[in-house]
């Protein structure tokens, strides 16, 4: 049964040449004009607005959903109307008033009303995931009329506006998302079930709606029929998960691809001379940072601030510049694209001699092992374990011996958000664009407390009234004098180190206009169009 | 003993084995230190008392060990493999979705290795002693001894990204969307809707990751094939067909290679295995969404329901094409009788 | 990726250590010589990697990154400005004892166990088969990505999960060699002399099953190599800065254009794993000359 004759081997080998003829015309297949496909490294456990809290979900849920208010495109200075047509804040400066478009519909038709504004945001507080912590500063919500919002805040809070253009408060359809096990009651934490309907499919009042989402692989944009705005170009945008920069690189390239979100600096500098490939390098949102637990159970040596402050004085900043093109130093935790923000100019300079006597001052003039935790990924381009390699062989120099340790992106990210981690590496993108943003880094603030259990008591009491402060006063002047003490005590005294700001680098065909990056939501989608 | 009896024999044989396995699946999955309800449930479900009440009582994690191992059994058997942490999905759902892939990219990889394997080993046992078998037994040891991983980068980087002849990671092109799922090989399912340029994408997809596979596996196959084929050429029913005065191509393809492909056929459960196993390698560098990428990902977030599930099917899997291969084995060769 | 069927170990006609007919044998077979040629020279290059390295392997010079190979770096630089050369030499300060670990504590548990089941045989016997069986039946690489995963990825609990998914083989292999053994009439004559059962297994069993062990050991180090590699090429061995080969690899999926990152220590594996299948292939065809051609 096994005679083969020889005519058989021939066609053995006949069909392995066809099958390999098929690579030259499998390549080449066409592309759909009005179809956008971008290549990104997907980091999101989640699209629900409510759950959602990571960069992916910020891009699409940008375009899936609207908020009251917005920010202008490309800029993030001054605050426009999107939903809401109009405001007023009263006199105390507790409660704002929302006046919502008369002509925006929900994507089925629906039209949008307070209830939807009200149920949406209380969704996002009883939920108790992710993004529910920047309702806290909202003391209660009233519907006054269908049009009509009240919100009033606990204190004033010259930032609230800018907090509200976090695409956590995207309004959804409330009968929809009730209809599919959604509640925004008090117990929603244990009883919202719209989750996973909210993963699979949207129910905005954006440009886009989401059409599917299988994770890790694409998430799958289509044009809202009914958007109540200027229609955008595209018809369908699909978003292809593709986490290696070099993979995503031959994908532009090819053109299989239009636009390519996490090409390294090295990759970008490549395609300069490409006619087919345009590139926007920009300021980064994204710090990369240290964190030292505060906890000595769980930091051990680091929790120490003196280590503390000599892992800041180790880091070989220029280093870090030098890796990645276009990055700078920050001078804080607090973005460098934030008015007040301490640039370069600013920041903590290498001093590895001041660096040791700091260790021999907190009893560690031999050094100590620790084990730097962080998550296995490489992030717009920038890949953390080189990053990690590097902090290694600096603190190598002041007698630190690390030890890396990557854990896979979601399991290491429960371990940060949990404040188990007791040296770890993160990067910070500014959920608020506002100073108070930095206050996150600060005794009481999420980073800081939650994650470090750096807490009020380990702190002054001046320094508690600085923070205090920092959050209410409304005159600019004064506040940032209020942020230039607060990055100083930071520096010197704080439970993190921050090193680096690489640069945004989008590379993208040359045919693709519209391309503007914002600080809070990156990429927007719906203002991209292909030339023709 | 007849056959009915003797795959009676075998299943009765297998029953103990594919116990055994689910105890190491069991015991390696609560070997971690971790506790259970931390590390079954996502972080989300942890606040919710009713649901880690109800995975308690459904895995019986208040009982002893071996109750628990009888709970885990029960489920078992009605095709309740736990359920991911990672993907929150049922593992046997997740398994229906990631294994055609696989599947579809072994087949394609053993059809080369057997097409290519065969043929070299033929051409290195007639010209034994040549130029061409050295060349043969050269690209033989190559597939044996180069890293799975390094042939994949080398294949992506030459044929892909510089060359651009090959279409890169991934089962489709960006583009192209799924066919409509039937067997989940996207090769069959798009002839099946006759969508012909998803099948030639899928095909081109296909080409590098089967053909690093192939040569690994194609090597092998060139090694048993010449012994053997040596071997049987030296036996007296082909010196007699010799000295009929038959043509030797004649000889060696009608007479020879049936027998000596006896030791390939045997070969070829173990491979198959093999192959899915090491499919987590070649799946990784080619972003192919199969379940050696679905394990290795499990295995990273110490998704251990999920990982166990694996090892649990591949077992399975193993243990069914040895049987089946036994079975071959029975047929082809029908002196063989087994006591 | 486990290849444990082609290194099929000598079965029956154990072999005899004749030094003089072995020395002719090795002239017809040059392969092997070659083998040991390039298995020493990784063996003391790995050794005195610190005295021809010209670069300290973890030293990163980040205005010297990603330098193709040149007068300086003889095989370049990687994303780091580390040197590729020098990384490569230590790496084989890695990759050489972590496949001699497996294969010398896999040879000798397997060999026990083997032994212990073969000579008491019965029920002992029966369980050893089931259990290696059991052992078998699982995929490698997933289970010992398993072991690695809930241990923590390290060299030593790499090492560990290898020895621990690859000692059946050696337990079946003395297993096969002790019952043949134990049939043998001296064997059975001793006893008859009132010889002590561990006395004869230790002193008439073990030079009879400790060569072919040896011999399957070579054969299958270049597998266990291969499967360490492979482990910490997906990160479950030793840490990112280390200069291990399987890791450096991996950095290639993120920079296929500079081709000398990924493709010299890739070379180093397939050379050396090469070395040991020619060894181990001409040492079976020595030893046992009818599977030779």
């Amino acid at each position: 049964m096994f005679a083969l004759r020889q005519s058989v081997r021939r066609s053995y080998v006949a069909l392995y040449l066809v099958f390999m003829a098929f690579v030259v015309f499998g390549t080449a297949y066409a592309q759909d004009d009005k179809v956008l496909v971008v290549g990104h490294a997907e980091i999101t456990e989640a699209y629900d607005p409510a759950h959602a809290f990571n960069p992916t979900s910020g891009m699409v849920n940008r375009v899936a959903y609207n908020t009251l208010v917005t920010f202008p495109d490309g800029d993030a200075s001054s605050i426009e109307s999107l939903l809401a047509s109009s405001w007023s804040i009263s006199e105390d400066g507790l409660t704002y008033t929302f006046n919502l478009r008369e002509d925006v519909t929900f994507a089925n038709g629906d039209p949008v009303e307070a209830e939807d504004v009200v149920f949406s945001f209380n969704r996002l507080k009883n939920i108790k995931a992710q993004p529910s912590f920047l309702t806290d500063p909202i003391a209660s919500l009233e519907v006054v009329d269908a049009k009509t919002v009240n919100i009033t805040v606990t204190e004033p809070r010259p930032s609230f506006l800018s907090e509200l253009a976090n695409t956590a408060f995207s309004v959804t359809n409330a009968e929809v998302v009730q209809a599919n096990g959604g509640t925004d009651a008090a117990d929603a934490a244990e009883t919202d079930g719209a989750l996973e309907f909210l993963d699979q499919t949207s129910a905005g009042s954006g440009p886009y709606l989401l059409e599917s989402w299988t994770p890790q692989e694409e998430t799958v944009l289509v044009r809202n029929p009914n958007y109540w705005g200027e229609p955008p170009y595209f018809d369908r945008i699909i978003i292809v998960n593709i986490p290696e920069a070099a993979t995503q690189k031959v994908a532009l390239e090819s053109g299989n691809i239009d636009l390519a979100t996490d090409l390294s600096p090295d990759q970008v500098v490549d395609l300069e001379g490409d006619d087919d490939i345009s590139i926007f390098l920009g300021p980064g949102r994204w710090t990369h940072f240290l964190l030292m637990n505060r906890d000595p159970d769980i930091g051990g040596p680091v929790a120490d601030p003196q280590v503390a402050q000599a892992i800041r004085l180790a880091l070989d900043y220029q280093g870090f510049r030098d890796l990645w093109a276009g990055s700078v130093t920050p001078g804080s935790n607090m973005w460098i694209g934030l008015a007040g923000a301490y640039g370069q100019d600013q920041s903590v300079e290498r001093d590895l001699a001041r660096a040791q006597e700091l260790m021999a001052a907190a009893g560690y003039a031999d050094g100590f092992d620790i084990s730097l935790s962080y998550p296995d990924m490489t992030w717009n381009g920038v890949s953390l374990s080189t990053n990690a390699q590097k902090i290694q062989a600096d603190l190598a120099e002041i007698g630190i011996s690390v030890s890396l340790n990557p854990g896979e992106v979601q399991v290491s990210l429960e371990e940060y958000r949990n404040g188990q981690q007791g040296f770890g590496y993160w990067f910070w993108g500014p959920d608020k664009l506002d100073p108070v943003d930095f206050l996150e880094f600060l005794p009481g603030g999420k980073v800081a407390t939650d994650r470090t259990k750096w807490s009020p008591e380990m702190t002054s009491p001046e320094i508690l009234t600085l923070i205090e402060q920092a959050k209410v006063e409304s005159d600019d002047a004064a506040r940032m004098e209020l942020f230039s003490q607060l990055q100083d005590y930071a520096q010197a005294s704080g439970a993190f180190a921050p090193f680096s700001v690489p640069a945004v680098q989008t590379a993208f065909r040359a045919d693709i206009e519209g391309y503007v990056w914002h600080p809070q939501w990156g990429l927007d989608l719906a203002l991209l169009s292909r030339s023709e | 003993m007849p056959i009915y009896q003797y795959i009676l024999r075998r299943i009765l044989f297998a029953i103990p084995l594919l116990l055994g396995i689910t105890v190491v699946a069991f015991l390696i999955a609560n070997a971690i230190p971790a506790d259970p309800i931390n590390a079954n449930l996502p972080q989300s479900a942890l606040n919710n008392e009713a649901l880690v009440a109800a995975f308690r009582e459904k895995w019986g994690l208040d009982e002893p060990p071996h109750i628990q191992y009888l709970t885990y059994l029960g489920n078992l058997l009605q095709g309740d493999m736990g359920t991911s942490i990672k993907t929150q999905n049922p593992i046997l759902a997740d398994i229906r979705q990631f294994l055609p892939a696989t599947v579809e990219l072994a087949t394609f990889a053993i059809v080369i290795g057997l097409v290519l394997g065969i043929s070299f080993g033929i051409i290195s046992a007639v010209w034994r002693n040549s130029f061409v078998d050295y060349l043969v037994r050269v690209f033989a040891l190559i597939g044996v001894s180069f890293p799975v991983f390094l042939l994949a980068l080398v294949a992506l980087s030459v044929f892909h990204a510089q060359l651009g002849w090959a279409a890169g990671p991934g089962r489709l092109g960006f583009l192209v969307r799924d066919p409509p799922h039937v067997t989940g090989f996207f090769t069959i399912d798009s002839l099946l809707a006759r969508q012909w340029s998803t099948f030639r994408n899928s095909l081109a997809h296909l080409v590098l990751p089967s053909s690093v596979l192939g040569i690994y596996v194609s090597g092998i196959i060139a090694r048993i094939t010449r012994s053997s084929l040596l071997e049987t050429l030296g036996l007296d029913y082909i010196r007699t067909a010799r000295a009929k005065g038959q043509l030797e191509p004649r000889i060696v393809l009608r007479h020879a290679l049936s027998n000596a492909l006896i030791p390939v056929v045997t070969m070829l459960g173990v491979l198959y295995g093999n192959l899915l196993a090491g499919a987590v390698l070649t799946e990784s560098i080619f972003a192919w969404p199969g379940i050696g990428r679905y394990a290795f990902r499990a295995s990273t977030s110490q998704d251990f329901p999920a990982i166990m599930g694996i090892s649990m099917l591949i077992a399975l899997i193993y243990v069914l094409a040895n049987f089946v291969v036994d079975m071959l084995y029975f047929v082809i060769d029908p002196r063989i009788r087994y006591s | 990726m486990t290849k444990t069927s082609i290194t099929k170990a000598p079965t029956s006609n154990s072999p005899t250590l004749d030094l003089q007919k072995q020395l002719k044998q090795l002239q017809r077979h040059p392969e092997v010589i070659v083998g040991l040629v390039v298995v020493v020279a990784w063996c003391l290059l790995a050794i005195f990697a610190p005295l021809i390295a010209p670069f300290d392997p973890l030293e990163q010079n980040i205005p010297d990154r990603l330098q193709t190979p040149n007068s300086t770096y003889w095989l370049g630089t990687d994303e780091l400005g580390r040197d590729i050369f020098s990384r490569v030499l230590y790496g084989g300060r890695i990759t050489i004892p972590a496949g001699l670990a497996v294969i010398v504590i896999d040879g000798i548990l397997g060999w026990l166990i083997g032994a212990v089941a073969g000579y008491l045989g019965g029920i002992w016997d029966e369980i050893m088969m089931r259990l290696t069986e059991l052992f078998m039946a699982f995929p490698t690489i997933i289970l010992a990505m398993a072991i690695t995963a809930a241990l923590g990825p390290s060299i030593r609990n790499a090492v560990l999960a290898l020895v621990i998914v690859r000692w059946p083989n050696y337990a079946r292999l003395t297993r096969g060699l002790i019952i043949e053994v134990k049939t043998n009439d001296y064997v059975e004559a001793a006893k008859g002399l009132g010889a002590k059962a561990p006395y004869l297994l230790f002193k008439t069993l073990l030079p009879n099953s400790i060569a072919p062990t040896v011999v399957y050991g070579t054969l299958d180090i270049g597998n266990a190599i291969l499967i360490f590699a492979g482990l910490s090429f997906l990160g479950l061995g030793p840490e990112p800065a280390s200069p291990e080969w399987g890791r450096m690899i991996s950095i290639g999926i993120d920079f296929f254009d500079q081709w000398w990152m990924w493709l010299f220590p890739g070379l180093a594996i397939a050379s050396l794993v090469m070395a040991f299948n020619f060894i181990g292939d001409g040492l079976r065809d020595m030893l046992d000359p009818r599977l030779g051609s």
